[in-house]
């Protein structure tokens, strides 16, 4: 299995010469399995770089089909859904995949995010693509094509979000992001479970160590937190992800080295760009 | 006056190196009088760096701020719920835009920070935002600043500002399509749809009223969203070209014409390319054209 980051930036996109190394798109992650089924977790910015690759495949021709999976739907992880090029080709299938954590349910969040003041897209029903929007509870089993995910709810300030545990070909990645615990000292339960033995676990690290305490309560990690469910969790990698707006290129590379510095666990910070092998 | 913007993409943000020189942010400009009075124009992505330089300025104090929309596209106002000045105590914020549905402006752009969408409601910040309801063709004195909705062609609706003050004068005018294919109402458009007479007549008068508005103006921001082979794939989008902006400029008698709202997939080396090339057709109608950039300030006037 591999795996592609599109965007790895939380809350806000950031351009500029100061983002280029890590990248400054919001949340768009790609899975694909050696035979080339893919899994795409939230549609943030990043998600308008993925269209274009996946251009030249069947969902260019309309004839293709892709499972989407949302943690939830705060803006920075659906804002590239407008602009995501296959639904705009006739003939794909798309599939989203979420929780309704706010109360209100998936389809509705999407349909007033593309509302005619919003979009001129206004609503759903006017996307090309065959849209299935699918709600979930969380703790539910997915299975989607070759993958196999577990969910589940995890903290986010006044809300929850979804963490998906996804296990194809033998390898499992976990994705974490969007996520602060009552307690960032002590391994979350629920956290070390669906992080259990990964192969890649992805944490959200939104903030520096030091700087927590004047962001505590806004709904994400210090760099810590991911640490100790790494360890709790006996992971093999742990990616640094949902990086601070102002996080510059430079002040990333410091908190990867000092998060290094106090774990054996193998981490680097999510950064647009290659496909990683699981 | 002096204007500066903080962003100046179409669409959606773009990140990236293709984006490192024009900028990646989406719609937000800063227009200060000699006086330092201060208006924001939309409310799109750029309106985050703005605000950090504002309450920096400040020192963290309270201020009053006024945001003009020309319309509540996501790359219009997506900046508001980031924009530090709205968590200052005391800071007033008024908004104004034009109401093109039966909802109230303060659901409609308070609805961006519903609970599924943002952690924090608009409405419990901390500063006290109004929403004011603009009305093509009547007037607004804001300071010093006088200041003329337009009229536009946008789905769903938009206005253009123009902006005097200290016998100087400066008009925004994003997004519009032009006034020849296209009547953008308020349905969703999949392609062209035949004009109907009426129709036509509608965009004359648009038309008009809009060169009538810009007469004379010292410096005009404008949709130059599409080059033109782009414009005749997607004429239903509700953008303009910047020949289409330059017509409109010279019938209006403009002296500088200011590209703006930048697609996304036109990244520094296209926008160099767009830059010179326009420079070139505009210095051959009498219009000084000059693309923006995000970080670029101008002056406008002589005070």
């Amino acid at each position: 299995m591999k795996l592609r980051f599109w965007g790895v930036r939380g809350s806000f996109a950031m351009s500029g010469k100061d983002f280029l190394r890590y990248g400054g798109n919001t949340t768009c992650l790609e899975l694909v399995t050696e035979a080339g089924e893919r899994l795409v977790i939230d549609l943030g910015t990043g998600a308008t770089e993925l269209a274009k690759s996946l251009m030249s495949g069947p969902l260019g021709k309309g004839v293709g089909e892709l499972n989407i999976l949302l943690s939830h739907t705060h803006l920075d992880h659906i804002q590239g859904l407008p602009f995501f090029t296959p639904f705009f080709i006739q003939g794909n299938k798309l599939n989203i995949y979420g929780a309704d954590p706010a109360g209100t349910s998936l389809e509705r969040t999407l349909q007033n995010q593309l509302a005619p003041h919003y979009s001129p897209l206004e609503g759903l029903e006017n996307l090309a693509a065959e849209v299935k929007i699918e709600s979930f509870q969380p703790g539910e089993k997915l299975t989607l094509g070759p993958f196999k995910i577990a969910t589940g709810a995890v903290p986010h300030a006044t809300m929850w979000t979804t963490a998906f545990r996804i296990e194809a070909e033998g390898k499992i990645v976990t994705f974490l992001s969007d996520v602060e615990y009552p307690d960032p000292e002590t391994p979350d339960a629920g956290a070390v479970a669906l992080a259990l033995g990964a192969d890649l676990l992805i944490h959200d690290s939104m903030h520096a160590d030091e700087e927590y305490g004047m962001r505590k309560g806004w709904g994400h990690s210090p760099v810590a937190a991911g640490v100790i469910i790494a360890e709790a969790a006996l992971v093999k990698r742990l990616a640094l992800f949902h990086h601070s707006p102002d996080a510059t290129d430079a002040t990333i590379d410091g908190m990867v080295a000092r998060a290094q510095a106090r774990t054996k666990v193998p981490l680097f910070a999510a950064a647009e760009g290659d496909y990683l092998e699981i | 006056m002096e204007i500066t913007f903080w962003g100046v993409r179409g669409s959606y943000p773009v990140p990236g190196p293709m984006t490192v020189r024009y900028g990646g942010q989406t719609s937000c400009v800063e227009v200060r009088s000699k006086d330092g009075g201060c208006l924001i124009l939309d409310a799109g992505t750029g309106l985050r760096a703005l605000g950090q330089k504002l309450a920096r300025e400040s020192g963290g104090a309270a201020g009053a701020y006024h945001v003009l929309l020309s319309h509540v596209h996501w790359d219009h106002i997506q900046g508001l719920p980031f924009f530090e000045p709205a968590y200052i105590p005391g800071t007033t914020i008024a908004v104004y835009a034009l109401l093109t549905a039966a909802d109230e402006l303060q659901h409609v752009i308070g609805g961006i920070t519903r609970h599924e969408f943002f952690p924090v409601p608009l409405e419990a910040a901390p500063a006290q935002i109004q929403y004011n309801e603009v009305e093509p063709g009547v007037r607004m004195f804001i300071g010093e600043f006088q200041i003329l909705p337009i009229a536009l062609n946008h789905p769903f609706g938009a206005v253009g500002y123009r902006i005097d003050a200290g016998n100087t004068s400066v008009a925004y005018v994003s997004d519009t399509a032009p006034f020849t294919d296209v009547l953008h109402k308020q349905h969703f458009l999949r392609g062209l749809e035949p004009l109907s007479d009426d129709d036509r007549a509608t965009l004359l008068q648009i038309r008009a009223d809009l060169v009538n508005a810009l007469a004379k103006c010292d410096t005009v921001i404008y949709d130059t969203h599409f080059l033109p082979d782009e414009y005749r794939k997607f004429p239903h989008y509700g953008h303009s070209t910047p020949d289409q902006a330059l017509e409109v400029c010279a019938e209006a008698n403009v002296r500088r014409l200011i590209l703006f709202h930048h697609a996304p997939s036109h990244g520094d080396d296209v926008m160099d390319l767009i830059s010179a090339s326009y420079k070139e057709k505009g210095a051959a109608l009498g219009i000084d054209v000059i693309t923006s950039a995000e970080g670029m300030s101008l002056r406008v006037g002589t005070t």
